[in-house]
């Protein structure tokens, strides 16, 4: 064993930070077994994808999204959230560290806190809220955001009127809770964990520091952040755009990229990765909210190379009508009468314009935190000289101290898909890393036999919840209590102040034995967040818990009625009404569990397939690669050197003689899968070769192929080469000289119809072999003719090089290709130029062209025989594409690496780590339990119409052996569209059952119609 | 052509219900089928941001729009609900 790791591990992980990398890895973890310590700065969890309105490219809903993940993170029995809090120091080593943390006092017992917020609404006073970037304001005692995790507000106290003056007290008059606590300390507690992740996320360029630009001197310019709250329905504006000085809509808006990144002068040398995408994104929605915009964006070069960006773009300006100007913009003047902005550019052709805007947005770029380098030092980590972490390309998750790996924009400036992918990897290194201690610290609830209530005739109790005075203040709680009585089959009703306060959870229980209630009703809040902790309440006190139903009566009821007396009480009479039609008819439900065969198999045997393959061996499952070629390694084999510079044929080497030597990984070369069975967890796979693997998860790594080309006279000259023949030349020195003229062309295959893409690896491709060709002979000529260079996130230093040491760069247009002729032993390339406006003509010895990715000729056939979609280019369509990066919709089946789109070989390595994980959270259970909420589907009924069979979205009706239909309810996710679509009413969802739905119908058409006079 | 404006005619001449005047103040009782994830979500955020609209609107949560049933819509207007809202 390795003297570094302790012989002792714990079986737990603190992760630093919050956001959505953090929370990826802690719901990763957390669900296979480990103990999981969150440690967040902020008040809430959330980080940066909260305050976001809209995620580019498919415009969905960002709260939406995280809000739920929130949640879950929240109540996660095994998912400590110390918020308020920072790590102080590190000790000890990999498997065994203590970690110091620091929590800040909050002033609010979380315990005795139920979130109702009444505190907040009597605070007198008022701050610039964080959150909505100084637009909004916010109260001294505040959470962050509306769906803050956890929901405690918190006191501010450097602005608190009590605790800097003595006088107030306002707020712990109106906690009838008794939550507030002015004595509350600092206080420092010890951690003993066996691995640290770190995801303290990003600080963002202050733009205030560019003056010529103009934020905070100018009203009407703003930050991006500040219009994605402007864009945000729960931001200061409500969603409307609007400019601040005076309110009104904008027409004309613009946006200027690039402010505070690659700028080696006056700010970040490099590239943020996300802000051509943010601004096109923010483009786009604002156009939806308001068609009167004109959205215009100034750029130095379009950055769209993740996977469906160019679409993106493409509709932007086709179908939006978004203007995108390559042009710098170095001043923004106001003209005071109007508080509008102008703006000087040069254009295409040289000419100096001056336009006028009603609004500028600074497209503002990603940073570490101000403290960065104090934050590395309390770990013992080394940074980059930008004070990102150190990574190496070849280990992108892990730092420079074993045990301590890192996630997410610390690591480098990313998206939101890549700091999931971040997060599920560093998870799966963890795991790896902790093998042995995992379920040694993660807590099981023991629960009490349940009791059986079959048969009984229903005895429902009904609570109907004050919340304080969030729903009191508004419903008449005693005339919903007095409602509540003479309805059928209720057999006990009271009212209570919080529901949801812990000493409440002891009386409800109470509660249930001595009436003997089979039902329980709560009429208070919603049961997205709440329902959980109620069902739990239930079934400690011996029932089963899907005989519980939450009535919100608060946000669908008294907090949209405010003012409304009389008409919310009666809303709320008829909620509950409805509630307990329902409830009459719940039935206990059993929830019954399927094995768990602890192995995987993967599919492709390049680095994605390897790199998987031995993270899930470490973690201690069996793994089998099925590899179609005689040999492992795929594309890589023809990798040389990244562009960082590591030996990636060594590197390959030392990966295949691993996999070889690894006990539990067994390697099937020269075979295809012939034969799939099963479903997540007991999966049964035959062979071309006949033989049969049982597993019980699918790694789909199937890769994918260099475009061969056959424009530029490719087919014609042994001149013009790839510049993956290119590096195999310089590695190797056959066929090389490195003193001629090289000229190479970018986007040969790419971006272009039909292959509307971006291949992401040939900028950093051709930049790479410039260097090495400049480095080997200076008296080189090398010239890239590009469409855009793509060198994003640090990648930019590489681009800069190239520039410094004297490659030549010369943009070229789709519409106005370079024209490449063929004299004798050379080439004679005509080009514009669009910085001198004119006509080149360009010598070269060799021509040098930059192919593209697509996807593996197999790609086809494993997406159906596995029933996976594939996008447009042919690349799998994961599950969801900000959230779930390396999941499909059927359960058990992940992805990696080229066959889910191109990318560079270090976020190969992430995602294949990261699919690792996500298989190893399914195969750490003995056992997977199938939901409750299902659907049942009753063969006597059943015609086999096959209606069910083509609308089920996750495939869980199927042909049985006697020919007709059958339903995995493994595979069911309890949507019911099974159910409504079936005519001989086969189907029916698990508490949603129509007799129930109908029930619910009724009782809501016997409700007066709520509104007085009616 | 005839065939199909005597058809549109005969629809119009037998009417089930006499149409009648709305009374003063009178509102309708509406019924809203939402999916659990998105629009009975969004219902929540409503309350959250405390934004108000007319209290005679009641939610039945699906767990998902496909799950709705035409049946239900009939059921609704059968028993009187004057107001059917799907959403999500």
């Amino acid at each position: 064993m390795n003297d570094k790791i302790s012989s002792h591990k714990n079986g737990s992980v603190v992760i630093v930070g919050g956001g959505i990398g953090g929370m990826q890895a802690a719901l990763d973890l957390a669900d296979s077994g480990f103990k999981v310590h969150l440690i967040q700065k902020d008040p809430s969890i959330g980080g940066t994808m909260v305050m976001l309105d809209k995620t580019f490219p498919t415009g969905d809903c960002s709260m939406c999204m995280i809000s739920p993940k929130m949640v879950e993170v929240g109540r996660h029995i095994n998912i400590d959230v110390h918020s308020l809090a920072e790590v102080v120091s590190v000790e000890g080593k990999p498997g065994d560290f203590k970690v110091r943390v620091k929590l800040q006092p909050r002033y609010v017992d979380p315990d005795k806190c139920t979130g109702c917020g009444d505190c907040e609404v009597k605070c007198p006073k008022k701050l610039p809220s964080e959150f909505d970037q100084g637009i909004g304001k916010r109260k001294v005692i505040y959470s962050l955001f509306a769906q803050a995790v956890p929901n405690t507000r918190a006191i501010d106290a450097r602005h608190c009127l009590y605790l800097t003056k003595g006088t107030c007290r306002l707020c712990e008059k109106a906690c009838k809770a008794g939550a507030i606590n002015y004595q509350d300390k600092e206080k420092e507690i010890e951690i003993s964990t066996g691995a640290i992740i770190l995801s303290p996320g990003l600080d963002r360029y202050d733009a205030a520091v560019r003056g010529e630009l103009g934020l905070g001197r100018w009203k009407n310019v703003v930050s991006s952040l500040q219009f994605e709250r402007i864009l945000s329905a729960s931001g200061p504006y409500k969603g409307e755009v609007k400019r601040p000085s005076d309110e009104r809509h904008p027409v004309k808006v613009a946006w200027i990229q690039c402010v505070g990144s690659r700028d080696s002068h006056n700010a970040n040398p490099w590239c943020s990765s996300v802000c051509c995408m943010y601004a096109t994104k923010q483009a786009i929605i604002a156009k939806e909210h308001d068609k009167h915009i004109e959205p215009s964006i100034f750029y130095m070069e379009m950055r769209a190379f993740g996977k469906d960006f160019d679409k993106y773009v493409e509709r932007a300006k086709n179908e939006y009508g978004v203007r995108y100007l390559r042009a710098m913009i170095s001043g923004v003047k106001e003209e005071p009468e109007t508080g509008n902005l102008l703006m000087r550019y040069a254009d295409e052709e040289g000419k100096l314009i001056d336009e006028s805007f009603d609004m500028v947005v600074l497209s503002i770029g990603i940073e570490p935190h101000k403290n960065a380098a104090e934050f590395a030092k309390t770990f013992g980590i080394e940074t980059n000289p930008y004070l990102f972490a150190k990574t190496s390309p070849l280990r992108p998750v892990q730092t420079s101290r074993d045990g301590i790996f890192v996630t997410g924009t610390y690591q480098g400036p990313k998206d939101i898909p890549d700091t999931v992918m971040q997060g599920s990897a560093v998870a799966g290194e963890a795991m790896a890393l902790l093998a042995e201690a995992r379920g040694t610290e993660a807590v099981h609830k023991e629960l009490l036999p349940e009791k059986d209530v079959e048969g009984e005739k229903p005895r429902i109790g009904v609570f109907v919840c004050h919340c304080g005075t969030n729903i009191a203040a508004t419903v008449k709680i005693d005339e919903v209590v007095e409602a509540a009585k003479k309805l059928p089959d209720v057999a006990y009703v009271t009212n209570t102040i919080y529901a949801c306060a812990q000493d409440n959870q002891a009386v409800i229980k109470e509660v249930v034995k001595e009436n003997n209630l089979n039902r329980v009703i709560i009429a208070s809040c919603t049961p997205r967040t709440h329902e959980p902790l109620f069902q739990e309440t239930i079934r400690d006190a011996g029932l089963n818990k899907y005989l519980f139903d939450l009535a919100d009566i608060r946000e669908q009821c008294s907090w949209c009625h405010m003012g409304q007396k009389e008409e919310a009480t009666k809303k709320a009479i008829g909620i509950v009404k409805m509630s307990v039609a329902k409830s009459r008819l719940q039935k206990p439900l059993k929830t019954d569990s399927v094995s768990v065969t602890p192995s995987c198999m993967i599919i492709g045997g390049g680095i994605a397939g390897m790199t998987s393959a031995l993270s899930l061996a470490d973690q201690g499952f069996d793994v089998h690669i099925v590899e179609m070629e005689s040999e492992l390694g795929g594309l890589a084999r023809n990798v040389y050197r990244t562009l960082e510079g590591n030996d990636v044929q060594e590197f390959l080497k030392a990966t295949i003689e691993k996999v070889r030597g690894h006990q539990r990984i067994t390697v099937h070369t020269g075979t295809q899968v012939k034969k799939t069975e099963g479903f997540v967890g007991n999966f049964k796979t035959t062979l071309a070769n006949e033989t049969v693997i049982t597993h019980g998860a699918i790694i789909l790594a199937t890769g994918g192929t260099e475009y061969a080309p056959t424009e530029y006279l490719s087919s014609e000259s042994e001149k013009v080469i790839t510049q993956r023949e290119l590096e195999r030349r310089i590695a190797s020195g056959e066929k090389f000289n490195p003193g001629g003229k090289y000229v190479m062309i970018q986007c040969v295959g790419s971006r272009e119809e039909p292959y509307q893409y971006c291949s992401r690896i040939c900028c950093q491709d051709a930049v790479k072999n410039a260097i090495a060709i400049k480095e080997k002979d200076h008296g080189s000529q090398v010239m890239i003719l590009y469409r855009d260079i793509r060198t994003y996130g640090l990648r930019e230093d590489y681009y800069k090089k190239a520039r410094d040491i004297g490659v030549l760069f010369v943009r070229y247009d789709v519409e106005n290709k370079p024209l490449v002729q063929q004299e004798g032993n050379r080439f004679k390339i005509k080009t514009h130029d669009y910085m001198l406006n004119r006509e080149l003509q360009l010598d070269a010895d060799w021509l040098v062209l930059s192919t593209g990715l697509r996807p593996h000729p197999t790609t086809e056939n494993t997406g159906k025989m596995y029933k996976v979609t594939r996008n447009q280019d042919g690349y799998f369509l994961e599950a969801h594409v900000k959230l779930r990066p390396v999941d499909f919709p059927s359960e058990g089946i992940f992805v990696c690496g080229l066959a889910h789109a191109p990318k560079n070989l270090d976020e190969t390595i992430t995602q294949s780590l990261a699919a690792a994980g996500r298989a190893g959270v399914i195969l750490s259970h003995e056992s997977l339990a199938v939901s409750g909420i299902i659907a049942k589907h009753k063969k006597e009924l059943c015609m086999s119409c096959l209606g069910c069979f083509r609308v089920c979205p996750f495939d869980s009706p199927y042909i049985g052996e006697d020919g007709k239909i059958a339903h995995n309810e493994v595979k069911c996710m309890g949507c019911g569209i099974c159910a409504a679509i079936c005519p001989a009413k086969a189907f029916q969802v698990n508490n949603f059952r129509d007799d129930q739905i109908l029930a619910m119908i009724d009782a809501a058409s016997e409700c007066e119609s709520g509104v007085v006079g009616g | 052509m005839d065939k199909v404006v005597q058809s549109s005619e005969q629809a119009k001449a037998p009417s089930i219900e006499k149409s009648h005047e709305t009374p003063e103040g009178w509102e309708p009782n509406i019924l809203a089928f939402a999916c659990h994830y998105c629009a009975f979500a969004a219902a929540d955020l409503a309350g959250v941001m405390r934004l108000s609209y007319s209290p005679n609107v009641k939610i039945i949560r699906l767990p998902c729009t496909g799950k709705l049933d035409q049946i239900y819509v009939l059921r609704a207007f059968e028993k009187g609900i004057d107001g059917v809202f799907v959403a999500g």
